[in-house]
């Protein structure tokens, strides 16, 4: 190995531990099963941890798709301040709509066309926002801003995986449209992937 | 005259609908017994305005088409509230096929009899029923019935709206709008009934109308003045603690009018009933907290009893009849009373059920050129039935059934009908019945038919 590729490497790796961030060095995993009772599918729940120590600044910005007369995904969790892209990809003009909070309404646009929200007012996450459309109004999703990045929604089985979480002791909390569970604390340690499971009801 | 009218009056508003059947994928069997006979469970679900006890998404198998997100409910008044229809038409069809024999006892003396009629069919009913949403229901049933001459006669049978628990507790308070079978009948028509009568004649038939008060049951018109099967009104009713049961309603009553108004004057009828039942499942089907797993579906030990009311006012309802002298008169009811108590039993695979009914008349009889009173009468009568059905087999029932009615003219002796009826289950949808009935004081009013009926 010569000196040269040694140089290289090292400074591959450094750039990859900055771009990781100071708590994703040592992160583990929580992952488990959610069920909801009553309901048809166990997907489209939020597990999130509730509060994690320090600020987070938004993540890159998200999408929100209105395809086939849905908005694609139906939830989507962020990290509060995060700007949303509204696209449109149906040939049908849709328009964007929240009754919570501190409310907006972003217009209606033509296919191929999208608008932006920050969602930057979120003053004690989580902040839910019930997305409507006004020209369609069966169509409903969700937008939920939460303090921190450790989130995921869970699938149709009702798994879900949060990765890079830090070491450390947090509420692991959940949140559904249309069901409810209590928090349940959760220890994380280096390196060991921790596992906690969810009953949701109406 | 009461066994040979008997075959107007087939199975109605006591329907299966296979619209249930195809929304929550299931049998006939977890709401009926023998259709349209209904059991604990069924009853609980018609008394919700279609919905299941503790009903949930996952037991909705063909899932509405949502008509608004929920989320609108924020915006109203702003947005329309948000409602969900059917994802399939919820359409059924009821179509009925009789074998009649009959034998009846003419004025003069003589005897008609009918000998294998083959009315196939005897009667096609169209039904649409479902839930729009949280509290909003609905029925629909329109019946075709070909006559012998080859026409058809079509009948709204029911049409109507209910808006379920809109506010209060769950299942306290329901409101009916439209053409229904009032909760007033309950137990008494409709669906708890396997026998091919809608009812029980004595009770829906009953003709007041007499220079010395009625005489029994028969058509008439405008329409009886007993208890309604069927009316036209609002009917508000609700479950108090799973175990109770008020009813009131407030109706046209008699009708149509001479103008031909659908109500017969400008005056309302009133109704109320009161239920309660003694163990079993509850009627909301409230099982207290155990988990419902009937071993045997039409199995509910218990013991419901009820009391009722209907008031009604027919005065300037004009019914043509003629007094002793020979002179043409008409007479009103201007207002009658009927009062009764219910009671039915459910002891593992026994049902018996029975009511007892006091009817008071107000009449009056007027001169038809003058107009002047020339009688004013308040007559008497009652009616009681009971029932006894009996399960063999899941797919097999037999019942028994005994009536009489005493008129309030004394010169008719009372009426007495017994009624044997055996049904079977061909398939969940499809059922053969027999039934044989008799006028007990006279021997020549008999029938014997067989009816074959099923619903998709």
């Amino acid at each position: 190995m010569t000196r040269y590729s040694i140089l290289f490497g090292a400074a591959v790796a450094a750039i990859v531990v900055a771009h990781m961030g100071p708590l994703n060095g040592a992160g583990s995993t929580i992952s488990g099963t959610v069920k909801v009772t009553g309901l048809a599918s166990n997907a489209d729940v939020v597990v999130y941890i509730q509060q994690a120590p320090g600020t987070f600044p938004p993540a890159k910005p998200a999408e929100m798709d209105q395809r086939k007369m849905q908005f694609i995904p139906h939830v989507l969790p962020v990290v509060a301040g995060t700007t949303v892209k509204f696209l449109n990809s149906d040939p049908t003009p849709h328009n964007v709509f929240s009754p919570d909070n501190e409310k907006y309404n972003l217009g209606t646009w033509p296919q191929g066309q999208a608008k932006d929200y920050i969602f930057s007012k979120c003053a004690k996450p989580p902040c839910v926002y019930t997305q409507l459309c006004r020209v369609h109004p069966e169509m409903e999703g969700y937008i939920v801003a939460l303090q921190n990045p450790f989130f995921a929604v869970s699938n149709k089985e009702g798994h879900y995986e949060i990765e890079n979480v830090p070491p450390g002791s947090y509420t692991l909390a959940v949140w559904h449209s249309k069901a409810k569970a209590q928090p349940k604390p959760v220890t994380v340690d280096a390196g060991k992937p921790a596992s906690v499971d969810f009953a949701l009801a109406r | 005259m009461l066994v040979c009218m008997a075959w107007a009056a087939t199975e109605s508003s006591a329907l299966a609908i296979p619209a249930f059947a195809r929304k929550y994928q299931t049998s006939c069997q977890t709401c009926h017994i023998v259709f349209p006979k209904l059991n604990a469970f069924g009853e609980a679900f018609r008394l919700r305005g279609y919905r299941m006890p503790g009903e949930t998404e996952e037991m909705v198998k063909q899932p509405p088409v949502s008509l608004g997100a929920p989320a609108y409910k924020k915006l109203w008044p702003q947005a329309v509230w948000p409602g969900e229809t059917s994802s399939s038409v919820p359409l059924a069809v009821n179509v009925e096929m009789a074998d009649v024999n009959a034998s009846s006892l003419n004025e003069d003396g003589t005897v008609t009899s009918v000998k294998n009629d083959l009315q196939f069919p005897a009667e096609v009913a169209l039904l649409g029923a479902g839930t729009l949403g949280e509290h909003v229901s609905y029925w629909s049933e329109v019946v075709f019935g070909e006559k012998a001459d080859g026409s058809v006669e079509a009948e709204i049978e029911q049409a109507r709206i209910g808006f379920d628990s809109p506010f209060g507790p769950e299942d306290l308070f329901h409101f009916r709008i439209g053409k229904f079978t009032p909760n007033l009948a309950a137990g008494l028509k409709g669906g708890i009934f396997v026998s091919t009568d809608a009812g029980i004649d004595s009770f829906f038939g009953y003709n007041p109308i007499g220079v010395n008060g009625g005489t029994g049951p028969r058509e008439m018109t405008p329409a009886p003045i007993a208890i309604p099967g069927s009316v036209r009104g609002i009917e508000g009713y609700g479950i108090i603690k799973h175990r109770a049961l008020w009813v009131a309603g407030l109706v046209n009553g008699i009708g149509p009018s001479a103008g031909g108004n659908f109500d017969g004057n400008n005056s309302k009828d009133v109704y109320a009933r009161f239920d309660y039942k003694i163990g079993g499942m509850g009627l909301d089907g409230d099982t207290g907290g155990q988990p419902y797993v009937p071993e045997k579906n039409w199995r509910d030990n218990s013991l419901r009893l009820g009391v009722f009311a209907y008031r009604g006012d027919g005065s300037n309802i004009d019914f043509p009849m003629t007094l002793e002298d020979g002179a043409e008169r008409h007479m009103q009811d201007v207002n009658f009373l009927r009062t009764g108590v219910y009671a039915n039993l459910f002891f593992q695979d026994l049902n018996v059920v029975g009511a007892y009914l006091h009817g008071t008349d107000s009449l009056k009889a007027f001169d038809t050129e003058s107009g002047a009173l020339m009688r004013a009468i308040e007559p008497n009568w009652h009616a009681w039935f009971t029932q006894a059905d009996y399960v063999i087999y899941p797919w097999l029932q037999a019942g028994f059934r005994y009536e009489t009615v005493t008129p309030a003219d004394v010169s008719v002796p009372s009426l007495r009908t017994g009624v044997f009826n055996v049904s079977a289950l061909v398939r969940a949808n499809v059922k053969l019945m027999v039934e044989y009935q008799r006028d007990m004081r006279e021997g020549d009013n008999h029938s014997l038919n067989a009816l074959l009926r099923f619903v998709f």
